[in-house]
């Protein structure tokens, strides 16, 4: 019998010149959890993506069923029973969970939206496989783990018979992980097949039957999970032994940044965190774990003096933060990597070298008299391309033509030009390829040595333990638990204090605080 | 004063807001259409201009509903020009909506002197038609209020009936049909409906298409009602004033209806003023219902950012 | 930034490549509504596109316009280069014209400091106007598009109602001042055209406007914020301060624009209505030039050209000037979307255009 879903020798190249995809095999069996593996930038997503029919494929064919078909929008490919959850969900915030599941194939009463009808679906899916969800309120207001149930019921509505889940637990707490898992074991029981997207090997292990590795946008090889290690599984990947590791501290030095007592309000009043006390070191990594939205990237920005602080105090090597701006706390040795670096951390259409400035426009090297002094500006940007092999067409070229790796270099390269006394970083290697990674994180662990405090947040738990010296854990707006890092310590016990499940010895929390 | 609380309360000053209100309201419910779909409407200004030419040189040979219609016509496929340069070639909607209004002042007064044979000014050489006024005179029959009732509701334009049904079609359209529910999700978080598979483009190539026909309506009600003919110029920021309404009304239909209303309150005072007041000189009367635009607009606009920032955070 | 970038050579010679065939699409288009109106499209097409250098007066009346476009362009291009789309040029020539005229006709008027003074206090009349739609939409959010253009109209009644009750001569009807004192209009560079200071002036702002953008800081700073608002806050630029600056500069170069306006030898007087919807053509100008200052006055003197072309189609043929808007309009309509040049590539990636968020859910990793 013919394999269920078949691609074939597929090839996508991108109007900018990557090549995405060039020659993958993909062959998917009725009914069996399918992990696509490989690094960012192995060509997993656009993959996805013409399974999924946003992109279609300039070479090679997909089969359904040993049939060849092609799918010129993902409407074709709904209505061939393909579903997809994307990793940034396609959910509108103010629309109910209802609404949302039927959005696009709406139950209709002549030409009235048949609300009731919806709702009873709605349900009725929820129940048969198990994703808890209330249909009626907005999906906004709802955690992250519920959107992406919202997400899965949206394909289960469209009757999927193959779902694609792409990176589905980069956003989920461990705890929330074996959620998920539970459900796409459902799933497969009542005889869907899932094609399950991921760079986490130990999840990949745990789920899936059969493993596709891809990389440099070719397919590297099909293997059953039970017969690969996470090494061998790691290996295929990046084509070479890879060690992730890096070294600690070697010591830490005078206290740099103290938090006490902070509070943080949104602007109608609201706390969103509040009774904040901790204490970073110059020569040490603070992790910041939490699921996202419990106060850790707020503190950040407080800090960084993008949000006003509401009560209490952050003090760097003594001076009161409060009352600076933010250009005056870079004048004291603040520097920020920003979480999204198209967003935040860029100006894609300015050239790299006013993007290399763009943080530093009351140094007197670079303008005097508010009038710009464009050879050091250009003397800058050329230090720093070497400095940090920035791989670009020169100075004069927009950031917005460079790849996401360079982008984040950019960025990088800008905030850790001179030696800063307190680095705040978020999210630092989120949608960056494995050597820009190691690039990225030699860089934070040299700007620690350098004598730099630094305090990381990210939601990649494996990062921080890599990465921090100590570690709190944030939980609805307050640090709920703190840990001095050691080989003992796993990402399932910060997992639950990360949900609140467990509350730590208040004594204990204390020395780790400290 | 005591005149001007006279006149505002008497029926015949209803009337005249009324008509003052319909063109408004039908710009305001176009602008909301396209507002909520993602794409700003600047281009209302324009489509009622061309839309009142058109309806107007067409008035001449065919009876007034063909009129109306042609001008509904002209709005919907300068909708279409727009959603295909905005759509298909990438062009900022602001520009291209420009790009119409500036077609529109001078394309008309091109027209309108190739239709009247030289007239750059009005169309007062054609022998254009009128909207006809609904009569509902037999409600004076009705005991006590029956004259009220007459004064109050007979003498509106056709249109200004439809005005008032369009307010609960589009409303019903946009909450209470599939169609309404793609629209405000392309407008919200286009991703969303594309990945559920809605045409996004599509979507928003009718919504200004359907934003055009509304506003040519409101154009046609202009020259072929509160006016009989054509002027140069003649929606006079009409277009504007609506995306000013669009906001005002919470985005909402009966919000935007409002919204015009209040605007029509003060054209209509506009119109009044002067036989009251002849010491206010007339342009100051005129700049009445821009003055309130921007006022409206910034305390509007103040409500809803503290409205807004109260909504996103309340999800942290 | 620097001009070392090899990248813009090849980047001109594009820009003008796609603003030449919008042109000739355009002008194509004309003389198809020509040949279908006129009765003698021959003279009609020949007087739009040759008439601006029948004689000395009429190339005075060109470099006029250019001069004016130039102003009006370079006002656009400020505020959208800090992707702000305050529409309020019209109502800052009206405010500055207005301020300029009160100079000229006071007793300063009479004297040799009429000029500079009148152009001081025009440039601060539009700069406060711009700044009221720049203050309201960093105060309280409210759409700098819609509030500009309001005050055009509130601008435009106000000018009105002030020369026809109280500056016009009294008596007389007329709906424009009486001519300023000589000290107070723009001497002629050559005598008997309308070539007169305003194209200097004209060119002086296009350098000013340029090294603002390109060699201060804040002009670097209104760059990054037009680039990407939350950068530059996360940089430390204040983008509400910024973008109402922004606002405030372009409308002293309205304002400016005013001056140019009723002390140069066209008009020597305010009159009602004087901008003839120039001032709107402006968004024209900078679209084509990209908002970039060094290209405007060369846009305008093409543009210009064409619009005297018009003009005098107008008075010398069957044809209404009018027609010109059709021009204008694709002119805009081409020239903002994506057509490239047959065969070659419009590399998106180069200008900083974003692709629209509409367009797919994420770029590929």
């Amino acid at each position: 019998m013919a394999p269920l879903l078949e691609a074939i020798s597929i090839g996508k190249t991108y109007p900018g010149g990557t090549i995405a995809n060039d020659g993958v095999n993909l062959t998917i069996e009725a009914g069996e959890v399918h992990a696509v593996v490989g690094e960012n930038g192995a060509g997993k997503s656009t993959l996805m993506k013409i399974l999924f029919g946003i992109e279609q494929p300039d070479r090679g064919e997909i089969r359904l069923d040993g049939k060849p078909v092609s799918f010129a929008n993902p409407r074709d490919a709904i209505d061939h029973g393909v579903g997809m959850v994307f990793q940034h969900f396609s959910l509108v915030p103010s629309f109910s969970v209802y609404e949302n599941v039927v959005l696009g194939s709406e139950p209709r009463n002549g030409i009235k939206f048949d609300r009731n009808e919806a709702i009873d679906r709605v349900r009725a899916l929820s129940e048969k496989f198990r994703l808890a969800v209330d249909p009626l309120p907005p999906v906004g207001e709802l955690p992250v783990g519920q959107q992406q149930r919202v997400e899965i019921l949206k394909a289960l509505y469209r009757d999927a018979r193959i779902l694609i889940l792409d990176e589905p637990t980069a956003v989920l707490a461990p705890q929330e992980v074996e959620e998920l898992f539970v459900a796409v074991r459902a799933l497969v029981a009542q005889g869907r097949t899932v094609i399950f997207i991921a760079h986490k090997l130990p999840e990949v292990l745990e789920i899936s039957d059969r493993i596709t590795v891809m990389r440099g946008g070719k397919t590297v090889g099909s293997v059953n999970a039970r017969d690969v290690t996470e090494q061998s599984l790691a290996t295929m990947m990046v084509g070479r032994e890879i060690a992730l590791r890096v070294d600690r501290a070697k010591g830490r030095g005078e206290l740099a940044c103290e938090v006490k007592a902070l509070k943080l309000e949104a602007e109608n009043g609201v706390t969103v965190a509040a009774d904040l006390n901790l204490k970073v070191h110059s020569g040490e990594i603070l992790g910041l774990v939490g699921v996202e939205g419990n106060g850790q990237a707020e503190l950040l920005e407080a800090i960084a003096g993008l949000r006003p602080i509401a009560d209490g105090v952050v003090y760097l090597n003594g001076t009161s933060l409060a009352p600076k701006s933010v250009l005056e706390r870079r004048g004291l040795g603040l520097a920020s990597i920003p979480e999204d670096r198209i967003a935040r951390g860029l100006a894609t259409g300015a050239t790299i070298a006013e993007n290399l400035i763009a943080t530093r426009l009351a140094d007197k090297r670079f303008v005097r008299n508010g009038l710009l002094d464009l050879k050091a500006i250009k003397a800058n940007a050329l230090a720093l391309i070497e400095r940090f092999s920035i791989r670009s067409g020169g100075p004069g070229y927009a950031v917005g033509t460079l790849s996401g790796g360079n982008m984040q270099k950019v960025v990088v390269a800008r905030e850790l030009s001179e030696q800063p006394k307190l680095l705040l970083v978020n999210q630092p290697t989120r949608g960056v390829d494995l050597g820009a990674t190691q690039f990225i994180w030699k860089s934070l662990t040299d700007a620690r040595d350098g004598g730099a405090a630094v305090l990381l947040s990210s939601a990649d738990l494996s990062e921080l333990l890599a990465l921090s010296d100590r570690l709190v854990v944030f939980y609805r707006g307050k640090i709920v638990a703190a840990f001095v890092n050691s080989d003992d310590l796993t990402a399932e016990t910060l997992g639950t204090y990360m949900l609140g499940l467990s509350s730590q010895d208040p004594e204990i929390m204390r020395a780790a605080l400290q | 004063m005591i005149e001007l609380l006279v006149t505002v309360f008497s029926a015949t000053f209803f009337v005249t807001v009324i008509r003052t209100t319909t063109p408004l309201l039908f710009a305001t419910l176009g602008g909301l259409i396209s507002d909520l779909s993602g794409a700003l409407n600047v281009a209302l200004e324009g489509m009622m201009l061309i839309a009142a030419l058109t309806a107007v040189v067409v008035s001449v040979y065919a009876p007034w509903y063909v009129a109306v219609l042609s001008g509904v016509a002209a709005g919907g496929i300068l909708g279409a020009l727009m959603a295909l340069f905005h759509l298909r070639f990438k062009a900022d909607i602001i520009l291209v909506g420009f790009a119409v209004n500036i077609l529109a002042t001078g394309g008309t007064v091109f027209a309108l002197s190739q239709a009247t044979g030289g007239d750059k000014g009005t169309s007062i050489n054609l022998q254009s038609k009128a909207v006809p006024a609904v009569d509902l005179s037999f409600l004076e029959a009705i005991p006590v209020v029956g004259p009220t009732l007459k004064a109050l509701l007979s003498g509106h334009s056709v249109l200004s009936w439809l005005g008032v049904f369009m307010v609960f079609a589009v409303w019903y359209f946009l909450f209470r049909t599939p169609y309404g529910l793609w629209l405000r999700g392309v407008g919200e978080y286009p991703a969303a409906p594309e990945a559920a598979g809605i045409p996004v483009g599509k979507v928003r190539a009718w919504s200004l298409v359907a934003s055009g026909a509304l506003a040519g309506i409101g154009g046609a009600q202009l020259a072929m009602f509160n006016y009989i003919g054509f002027t140069r110029d003649m929606t006079a920021g009409r277009g504007f004033i609506a995306l000013g309404a669009v906001l005002l009304g919470a985005r909402h239909p009966v919000g935007a209806m409002l919204a015009a209303l209040l605007f029509g309150v003060f054209e209509a005072l506009a119109v009044v003023m002067p036989s009251l007041f002849n010491w206010i000189p007339s342009e100051m009367i005129q700049t009445i219902p821009f003055v309130v635009t921007v006022l409206a607009l910034v305390l509007f606009s103040y409500r809803a950012q503290r409205a807004r920032q109260m909504r996103t955070l309340s999800k942290i | 930034m620097s001009s070392t970038s090899p990248s813009r050579w090849a980047m001109i010679g594009r820009e003008t490549g796609r603003a030449l065939t919008a042109v000739v699409i355009a002008l194509a288009v004309a003389l198809v509504v020509i040949l279908l109106t006129s009765a003698d499209p021959g003279a009609a097409f020949q007087t739009l596109l040759t008439a601006p250098l029948s004689s000395n007066r009429t190339m005075g009346l060109w470099i006029d316009d250019v001069a004016k476009l130039t102003l009006t362009g370079l006002a656009f291009s400020l505020v959208f280069q800090a992707r702000q789309f305050s529409m309020g040029v019209q109502g800052q020539v009206y405010m500055g014209g207005l301020f300029a005229a009160l100079i000229a006709m006071s007793p300063i008027g009479a004297t040799p400091l009429a000029i500079p003074v009148a152009m001081l206090a025009a440039m601060c009349a539009g700069a406060v106007y711009g700044f009221i739609p720049g203050y309201a939409k960093a105060r309280f959010g409210a759409s700098e598009i819609v509030s500009s253009l309001m005050l055009n109209y509130i601008a435009i009644l106000v000018v009105n109602y002030l020369i026809r009750a109280h500056l016009a001569p009294a008596g007389t009807g007329q709906l424009m001042t009486a001519k300023f004192p000589d000290t107070a209009i723009f001497p002629a560079i050559v005598p008997g055209t309308r070539f007169d200071l305003g194209i200097v002036i004209a060119l002086i702002a296009t350098f000013v406007v340029w090294f603002l953008l390109y060699r201060t800081s804040w002009g670097l700073k209104l760059r990054l914020v037009g680039h990407n608002p939350k950068f530059a806050e996360y940089s430390g630029i204040r983008s509400s301060f910024v973008m109402v600056s922004a606002m405030t500069v372009a409308g002293a170069f309205g304002g400016l624009l005013g001056s140019v306006f009723v002390q140069g030898r066209a008009f020597g007087n305010l009159a009602q209505n004087f901008d003839g919807n120039l001032a709107f053509e402006g968004i024209l100008i900078a679209i084509v030039a990209r908002s970039r200052p060094l290209a405007v006055p060369f846009v305008a003197l093409a543009y210009g050209y064409l619009r005297q072309g018009a003009q005098l189609m107008g008075i010398r043929t069957d044809v209404p000037t009018e027609m010109i808007s059709v021009v204008q309009a694709i002119i805009i309509l081409l020239v903002a979307s994506s057509f490239s040049l047959p065969g070659k590539k419009f590399i998106a990636g180069l200008f900083g255009k974003k692709p629209t968020p509409a367009a797919t859910p994420e770029v590929a990793k």
